[in-house]
């Protein structure tokens, strides 16, 4: 393979094309209009414009990337995630123009992508699955019949759509007298969002943790599983930290995990990269949730405990090789790793989405510290897309050590012009459920329901006092145009105050 | 010179003087000394501690080779980004917001719609494009710091903007239903 088009845009593209460049081969970025200056752009050798801002316009446009791909001569198209990356008919259509698709073949994609497909596949493979329904409920299924189904799961039971995933478009339901509006709300939802409207039923597990299970899997049946995944930190179903190994997983778990993920991989014929996510009650007791047919956003973190390059793997098995990586080696964590996802979110006004232009930004450094990002000075968070400024990794010999590093690496990141949620982070870290590692699915969401809005800003004196001086040289200095030294000379204090005025 | 400071619905207030290299900042009584150097946008302070001990030279620039430890001082990285009319503060990457009484007031018109500018620490200003969908106050009434004031639709997520500090919503530029660019001002609290 000697040229690839990277089929997705922000900080995944950086990294696809970093591991192309390992590999000496030739990346190839498709942008849209407002990525003409991103970065993942100037780090390929070709660029092709696919279009508008709008997903849809460009990202989305199977029939222009394939023609990038065309034009370029390029062997292999990386989806990367989210976008087309779990899309059937793209992977269709790349191999039948003759593209190598770095990913699982199609029928795996729409096996898995059917969510109530996914867990009869599951349970064939002898993985446990949560209680529910094991087919679609389409519109032409009627109340009584789904209440009869929700009756035998039991209460509470959750409402989730079968072409959908990423925690996105389910309901709780609690009572049954809440089902019949609940449900046609949901169906209303999914069709909207995934254009299909079919939903499933899920038992509502208590205060799960959500464990996921990394898997390689090559062209000539070969499966290695990898050490779990606990991501459990979630705010409304979004991930926001995660972390390698699992506090909470011994190894007979662990053991246990990792076969029923190679188990169901291999069952469904699975190649390159996926991950079988599950839910961990309070007991150790374990079930399928869900497979990704992707690379997924964390990878960073089995990465770092293992020394293992999945995305150069994912390339290397699209071109034919075979897996040589020791499953010991795979399954066996070396140390501990943590992952935070900076957002461009304003945490004191409920995360809402902060895009704009990054005036200024420092990312941090030092050792055991990972930051996957496109993020740059002078770059800007467009309003189109996903506002993941970057993945910051710290890995370190245990928890306790990766925690300190992350804490540290927080502090240092330096990010201005739009809101992040770093103050948000640092404050995480600072809970004593966070070092305690005892936390599940809705931790997060009920922690944050807690502080009733208070805001992550909030400083002590001795800082107010340092904020309200430096405040005051400030004004001072814009006033009399007689600023503060620049090291000896110059007035760089009012420089600032004139770039900002003009910008205001 | 005094410059008045609104910091966390305080008021404090600061004198300042320049003496020297070394700037000295009289807040609520308390004077401290602080020297500040700029590196590319960022800058250095140094606080002198407060017990510290003074050479001959009492106000000499912490960079001087005048042979010898002259003094220790508490050493913070700062920067000051505008937010609106207001602006925050990082201390050693721990955001302060507050804003600095500025009396040159400045409002510009563009396409019809009123811009947030330096000067106008009241606004509510959309932080990107989308829709009105609720007005939660009326001209007139009283509102608390970080109490909601409007909800927008923007990229699919209704968001609750807040005021920006307590007081009196003076003006409401928007109805439910409109749509409003980025930087609108949709509302100013006084």
């Amino acid at each position: 393979m000697r040229k690839i088009l990277v089929a997705n845009r922000g900080e995944i593209a950086v990294r696809i094309i970093r591991a192309c460049r390992d590999l000496q081969i030739a990346p190839v970025a498709v942008y849209s209009a407002c990525d003409r200056t991103a970065r993942h752009v100037r780090m390929a050798d070709e660029a092709v414009p696919i279009g508008g801002n709008r997903p849809a316009d460009s990202y989305l446009r199977i029939d222009r990337i394939v023609e990038a791909a065309r034009i370029t001569g390029a062997d292999g198209v990386h989806p990367g995630y989210g976008f087309l990356a779990e899309h059937a008919g793209f992977a269709a259509a790349c191999r039948d123009a003759g593209l190598v698709f770095i990913g699982p073949p199609a029928e795996a994609i729409a096996l898995m992508g059917s969510k109530t497909a996914a867990r009869r596949a599951a349970a064939a493979a002898g993985a446990p699955i949560v209680p529910g329904t094991d087919d679609p409920l389409g519109a032409d299924v009627g109340e009584p019949a789904i209440a009869a189904a929700a009756e035998r799961i039991g209460y509470p039971v959750m409402i989730k759509a079968v072409a959908g995933g990423g925690g996105k478009g389910m309901r709780v339901v609690e009572r049954p007298d809440d089902l019949a509006s609940a449900v046609r709300a949901a169906r209303s939802e999914a069709g909207a969002a995934f254009g299909d409207s079919a939903i499933y039923l899920e038992r509502r597990l208590v205060r799960p943790r959500h464990i996921e299970v990394q898997l390689l899997a090559d062209a000539y049946g070969t499966v290695v599983p990898f050490v779990e995944r606990e991501c459990s930190v979630q705010r409304r179903h979004q991930k926001v930290v995660e972390e390698s190994p699992s506090p909470a997983v011994l190894p007979g778990l662990r053991s246990q995990l990792t076969a029923a993920a190679a188990r169901i991989a291999a069952s469904v014929g699975y190649v390159n990269a996926g991950t079988i996510e599950f839910l961990v009650d309070g007991t150790g007791a374990f079930f399928f949730l869900e497979m990704n047919t992707r690379l997924q956003v964390e990878h960073p973190v089995t990465e770092m405990v293992t020394g293992i390059d999945l995305v150069e793997w994912q390339i290397r098995i699209a071109r034919g090789d075979r897996l040589t990586i020791d499953p010991a080696a795979a399954a066996t964590p070396r140390g501990h790793a943590v992952e935070c996802r900076v957002y461009a979110e304003d945490p004191d006004a409920g995360f809402m989405p902060s895009p704009g232009a990054i005036t200024a930004l420092r990312a941090p450094a030092g050792p055991g510290i990972r930051d996957d990002s496109a993020a740059e000075t002078g770059g800007e968070v467009p309003i189109f897309y996903d506002p993941l400024i970057s993945k910051l990794v710290a890995w370190g010999s245990d928890r306790p050590q990766a925690t300190a590093r992350m804490r540290r690496a927080l502090a240092e990141y330096d990010v201005r012009g739009v809101r992040t949620t770093i103050g948000f982070f640092r404050w995480l870290l600072d809970q004593p459920e966070f070092a305690a590692a005892s936390f599940h699915t809705e931790y997060l969401d009920e922690l944050l329901q807690q502080r009733r809005g208070t805001p992550f800003s909030a400083v002590d004196l001795s800082l107010e006092e340092v904020a309200v001086a430096a405040a005051a040289i400030y004004a001072a200095g814009r006033r009399t145009d007689a600023g503060p030294r620049r090291g000896g000379s110059g007035s760089a204090w009012t420089q600032q105050a004139r770039t900002d005025g003009v910008r205001g | 010179m005094i410059v008045d400071v609104e910091i966390d619905g305080r008021a404090r207030r600061a004198e300042v003087e320049r003496r020297g290299a070394v700037w000295q900042v009289t807040i609520d009584g308390r004077a401290l000394q602080v020297a500040a150097a700029a590196v590319d946008g960022r800058w250095s302070i140094l606080i002198a501690h407060r017990d510290a001990r003074r050479g001959a030279a009492g106000d000499e620039a912490p960079a001087d080779d005048g042979g010898g430890v002259a003094s220790a001082w508490r050493s913070y990285e700062v920067t000051v980004e505008t937010d609106g009319g207001r602006h925050i503060v990082h201390v050693d990457g721990r955001p302060v917001p507050l804003a600095i009484a500025d009396r040159r007031a400045r409002t510009r018109r563009v396409r019809g719609e009123a811009h947030a500018a330096p000067g106008v620490q009241g606004a509510v200003v959309a932080p990107m494009p989308g829709r009105i969908v609720k007005v939660l106050v009326e001209p007139g009434q009283t509102v608390a710091a970080r109490q909601g004031v409007v909800v927008v639709e923007a990229m699919k997520m209704e968001n609750e903007l807040r005021a920006p500090r307590a007081g009196t919503v003076a003006a409401v530029h928007v109805t439910e239903g409109m749509s409003v660019e980025a930087h609108a001002v949709l509302m100013v609290i006084e």
